[in-house]
């Protein structure tokens, strides 16, 4: 039995993307850039952990979080899901996934389907499950994060919160052992971040095992057991939220949240 | 002037070259967007000889005259091969290639405007590629591609004209088998031509009232562009 629900060993990713070069207005020419996103970083968590990653945009927390659920592949390292190594050659990718919940920034519903069709596709197409028992599982998962009003809405009907909070329920609805959260709130308005807040609370107080990468320093406080300051592709500094909130041990790390907490108590 | 349509045997001609043109384009559009598909997702997702491979294909069908395709479908490789086909089968076969020459492109566009979020979120659930493709990908590209098709339609029932000029009883080679009798030719021509019209925009009115009912609720022109 393994120690850690999940675990990342020495993870590192490097991406190209094509950026436009500034030069003669006619002949802007693509030129490949090289972004390091992750360098080896590794991570612990345990069942029941909810840790918290922050840090500047850009700085690669998304991608990290992506590695986790081999949504992209690591260059290099390893990641753990139990006692499974996903980075091992021949891994059933797909079968972890289905062990992993992951809720993404832009929440990315399935366009064409119900609430309710987002929410049962998987748990009839990869847990096999009878009809009956998909839509009650289904409808139950909704139910926790309280959108049943919206079942049978599609997501271009709903607001982001509830669209978002389908998204969650799409994720826990198989038992994951995990769930990967990457900002979830982040591209909702700042009213409806409330309602997606509050179902996370709720989540962390069954003691679901999250991930979560947020800005929400209020309900990092709150919940996060651990938090992890993510600066250029590294971990610069872990702690729990007392550290952070009183006084972090770097100056990048000091700096970040005075900006936040200042950003924080102005709103 | 239109007495051969009271003609029995002319009524019989014409039945029977509809019924020809009607069943060639219908099989034919429909392998040509199995056949599309399974091209759009090979250059999608295929390695490079792979695609290499589609884009040949995609060019000698898109490249070449379907006059030429024809022609060497129904009368040279079959005598090459010493083969003996049905010809309206060799001819359904050539018009299924040489449409998913064309609808290729538009289900690989359409795909590709969904591809990027919704395949990530497909695997996030667990789902395999091949599971993300059949129940979220293509049946919201489907719906995308369903005015292009409804134009790869007009366009290939058009093409099937040629038929007619190779032999076969189409409604095309009907008309020229009822000139074969001594009629005026302009209302024979004006006859087959009202009835392409007639299918034609039926078919197509038809379509457009599967594309409105398909739309997703809640987007409205998003999807198309």
């Amino acid at each position: 039995m393994a120690d850690f629900v999940m675990e990342a060993r020495n993870v590192y990713k490097t991406y190209s993307i094509k950026k436009i070069k500034k030069g003669d207005a006619a002949c802007n020419v693509p030129v490949k850039h090289q972004v390091e996103a992750v360098k080896n970083v590794s991570l612990q968590i345990r069942k029941g952990d909810i840790k918290l990653i922050f840090g500047p945009s850009g700085s690669g927390k998304s991608t990290f979080l992506r590695c986790m659920a081999m949504l992209d592949i690591p260059d290099k390292g390893e990641i753990y899901l139990g006692d499974e190594c996903l980075t091992a050659p021949g891994a059933d990718l797909n079968k972890a996934r289905a062990r992993i919940g992951f809720v993404f920034q832009h929440i990315y519903l399935f366009r064409h389907l119900t609430a309710l069709g987002n929410v049962e596709l998987a748990l009839r197409q990869v847990l096999k499950l009878p009809k009956e028992e998909a839509r009650k599982r289904a409808l139950d998962a909704l139910n926790e994060v309280k959108v049943s009003d919206c079942i049978n809405k599609y997501p271009a009907q709903m607001s982001g919160g509830q669209a978002q909070r389908v998204g969650i329920a799409r994720a826990i609805a198989r038992n994951p052992d995990i769930i990967l959260l990457d900002e979830p709130t982040s591209a909702l308005d700042p009213e409806l971040t409330g309602e997606v807040i509050d179902t996370l609370r709720d989540l962390a107080k069954e003691g679901t095992t999250m991930l979560i990468v947020s800005h929400e320093m209020p309900f990092a406080r709150e919940v996060a057991e651990e938090m992890i300051f993510y600066d250029e592709g590294k971990v610069v500094e872990t702690g729990p939220p007392s550290l952070f909130f009183n006084a972090p041990n770097t100056d990048r790390a000091k700096q970040f949240m005075t900006r936040i907490i200042n950003r924080t108590t102005r709103e | 002037m239109l007495e051969f349509l009271f003609n029995p045997m002319h009524q019989g001609w014409i039945v029977q070259g509809l019924f020809l043109t009607v069943e060639i384009t219908l099989f034919g559009v429909l392998l040509g967007l199995g056949l599309g598909t399974l091209l759009a997702i090979g250059d999608i997702y295929g390695k490079k000889p792979v695609k290499a491979a589609i884009a040949v294909y995609v060019e000698i069908f898109r490249g070449s005259p379907l006059f030429v395709q024809l022609f060497l479908a129904v009368y040279t490789v079959p005598t090459i091969l010493n083969l003996q086909i049905d010809h309206a089968i060799l001819a359904f076969l050539v018009f299924g290639l040489n449409s998913a020459g064309y609808q290729k492109g538009y289900v690989k566009g359409a795909m590709e405007t969904i591809l990027d979020d919704q395949m990530q979120a497909g695997l996030s659930t667990g789902m395999s590629k091949i599971q993300t493709l059949r129940y979220v990908i293509l049946p919201q590209a489907y719906r995308i591609v369903i005015p292009s098709w409804t134009n790869e339609f007009c366009s290939l029932t058009k093409s099937t004209a040629t038929l007619g000029y190779l032999g076969f009883m189409d409604l095309v080679g009907a008309g020229l088998a009822i000139k074969g009798s001594n009629y005026e030719i302009l209302p024979v021509w004006i006859v087959i031509g009202a009835i392409y019209f007639v299918w034609i925009t039926g078919f197509a009115k038809i379509m457009d009232v599967i594309y409105e009912k398909k739309r997703i609720p809640g987007v409205e022109l998003a999807m198309q562009s």
